[in-house]
């Protein structure tokens, strides 16, 4: 396998999620010959002109049907290929789901669905361009794995991981050009498996997606509040990591669950779900998009108004304990 | 033309067929069935499973075979007629259909071992995967066909169109869609609900295009099926066979009733008796 260079990865931190996925799926494409890369006339936007000039038997642009892009895919997967469908988060799993379902999760194809510009990054271009509830829609499916990287380096990992998963994966991606290295060293992943980002005693922050780097900066501004802070990336939001959550519910007074998605459906509905059963577990408050439309703005704009900066949830957190 | 003797096989294989279809119909008693919809494809199925697709019973899984996936999955039982004839279905699992933890569901669900090649029933999406698997052909160096049997009801399917576009885009030749057009879905007539010239939809959408006047004419498909099997041309293929919803049935022939419902027993020993007339 071509070595993934620190080079390369910050280059992937500087230019977004975008490229730090079509990066991958380069790499992961050299070495694999079953893998394709499916599109609906996303070939620029999604960086992929160069996965499509080195791999042009293995790239294919549905146009402007997303429908169609995931049963095109799902028809390769039958035959043994291993198709990533690269779409727009807003669009793909709320406008494919039942293709999603019916010929993903039922059929329990090896196919992977990536999508980009999750949450709110689109900004600007309104809220038909926001993807709040994405992941709502594709934990309601049966057999599908939901992968939600922080950074970079874990994108990779997410990318890498899913390619050797038997079974449908949907991989969202979040996070803005410029969005911090949080692995600049080779780590370990596991899909399925949370990582404990930074140990601490009395509040767990549990976070998914980009949204990680507020959290860390957050457990800063609380730690020096004397409040000991505990960071956990759950980077798989299906399956959800019990035992991980197991070990929170025993060893942390409050949880703060952070996301870039609606309240319904996404991390703190999961981790709520899960929690239903334990009548001594701590309390639980949530920060995410809320369940409205949201005001048009910047990216960073809109996340403040949602309260997903670092100090909103470090003032959250104080108010709450 | 095809041989007199292989058109004779085949009628006696669609006769067998339209028993089994209301055989299975019967069982499901008051889960009811799609009988119309099944009996209209009969030939077509059956030409497919008899004389025009390589596949092995006996190695379901035989690399190089054709592919069959029927999209319009509601008219599973010809589907499961089909492959209870060529012994990927046992007989006796007939008496399974619908019941409760069978693997005949009402919309087939994918099963290597018993010839189903992918769970379809959502309509028009058994089309973009069957789209999807002729790509896969192509990509890999295979040179099998890739036979999709939709309905004409289901062509008001978005999916089928952006499938339809893309098919012809990627020149999958190797793809043959046949449509069952006989003129009824759900609710009504299919020209009082959306009428729409398939034959000139089709060829504007860059397909070759064959019209059969009789789509239960075992000799017409036959020939059809084998000319496009044997064409390529960088072009998709379909037919678009004009049927007889029913077929075969007196009291269900054209009938608006009959799309999908239960049969009771008085009808059962009617339809057994049409049959052994014909």
């Amino acid at each position: 396998m071509k070595k993934l260079t620190q080079e390369t990865l910050q280059e992937w931190s500087k230019l977004g999620h975008r490229n730090a996925m079509s990066g991958s799926l380069e790499l992961l494409a050299a070495e694999r010959a079953e893998v394709c890369v499916l599109t609906a006339d996303l070939t620029p936007t999604a960086r992929l002109n160069k996965f499509k000039d080195t791999f042009p038997e293995r790239f294919f642009d549905v146009g402007i049907a997303e429908q169609n892009l995931i049963d095109f895919s799902a028809g390769l997967a039958v035959e043994g290929l291993v198709p990533f469908a690269v779409g727009i988060a807003a669009i793909v799993p709320m406008r494919c789901a039942e293709q999603m379902r019916v010929a993903l999760g039922y059929m329990n194809l090896n196919a992977k669905v990536v999508s980009i510009e999750a949450g709110v990054r689109f900004g600007p271009l309104g809220n038909t361009h926001y993807a709040m509830d994405d992941i709502a829609v594709v934990r309601a499916i049966p057999n599908f794995t939901i992968i939600c990287p922080s950074d970079p380096h874990q994108i990779y990992k997410a990318i890498m991981g899913a390619a050797e998963l038997e079974g449908p994966v949907y991989i969202r991606l979040t996070g803005d050009s410029g969005f911090p290295l949080l692995y600049p060293d080779d780590f370990e992943f596991t899909i399925g498996k949370a990582i404990e980002y930074k140990p601490g005693k009395d509040v767990a922050i549990i976070t998914t997606g980009s949204l990680l780097a507020e959290g860390i900066e957050a457990a800063g501004m609380l730690e020096k509040k004397g409040i000991s802070t505990r960071v956990i990336d759950m980077h798989t939001i299906k399956p959800l990591d019990t035992e991980m959550l197991d070990s929170v519910f025993k060893e942390n007074t409050l949880i703060l669950t952070v996301e870039e998605h609606s309240s319904i459906g996404g991390l703190g509905s999961a981790v709520a779900e899960y929690k239903a059963q334990f009548a001594n577990a701590p309390r639980q408050i949530m920060a995410s998009l809320g369940d409205r439309f949201q005001e048009l703005g910047d990216y960073g704009y809109i996340l403040g108004k949602c309260g997903l900066k670092a100090a909103d949830l470090a003032s959250l957190v104080e108010k709450n304990r | 033309m095809a041989k007199k003797d292989t058109v004779l096989a085949i009628e006696a294989m669609a006769k067998r067929m339209r028993r089994n279809v209301i055989e299975m119909g019967y069982v499901a008693g008051e889960r009811g069935a799609h009988f119309g919809p099944a009996l209209s494809c009969i030939e077509i199925v059956a030409s497919l499973y008899s004389e025009i697709m390589v596949h092995d019973p006996g190695n379901p899984l035989l690399a190089g075979r054709d592919r069959f996936v029927q999209s319009k999955g509601h008219a599973c039982l010809a589907y499961y007629a089909a492959l209870v004839e060529n012994a990927y279905i046992p007989r006796e699992a007939m008496k399974t259909f619908k019941g409760d933890g069978s693997y005949l569901a009402g919309h087939p669900c994918r099963n290597l071992q018993h010839g189903i090649e992918i769970s379809s029933g959502s309509l028009g999406n058994g089309f973009a995967i069957a789209c999807g698997m002729a790509k896969a052909a192509k990509v890999k160096g295979e040179k099998h066909t890739v036979f999709c049997l939709l309905g004409d009801g289901e062509c008001n399917e978005g999916i089928v169109w952006e499938a339809a576009m893309n098919a012809r885009q990627n020149k999958l030749d190797n793809l043959i869609a046949i449509v069952d057009k006989n003129g009824v879905q759900l609710a009504g007539k299919t020209k009082d609900i959306m009428d729409v010239d398939l034959v000139a939809v089709w060829k504007a959408f860059g397909w070759n295009v064959i019209e059969l006047e009789d789509g239960n004419d075992i000799a017409s498909v036959l020939e059809a099926l084998s000319t496009m099997k044997a064409t390529h041309e960088g072009k998709p293929h379909v037919i678009v066979a004009n049927t007889v919803k029913g077929k075969g049935i007196s009291f269900m022939e054209n009938s608006l009733n009959w799309h999908a419902r239960s049969m009771n027993t008085e009808q059962y020993e009617q339809a057994i008796s049409d049959l052994a007339k014909a």
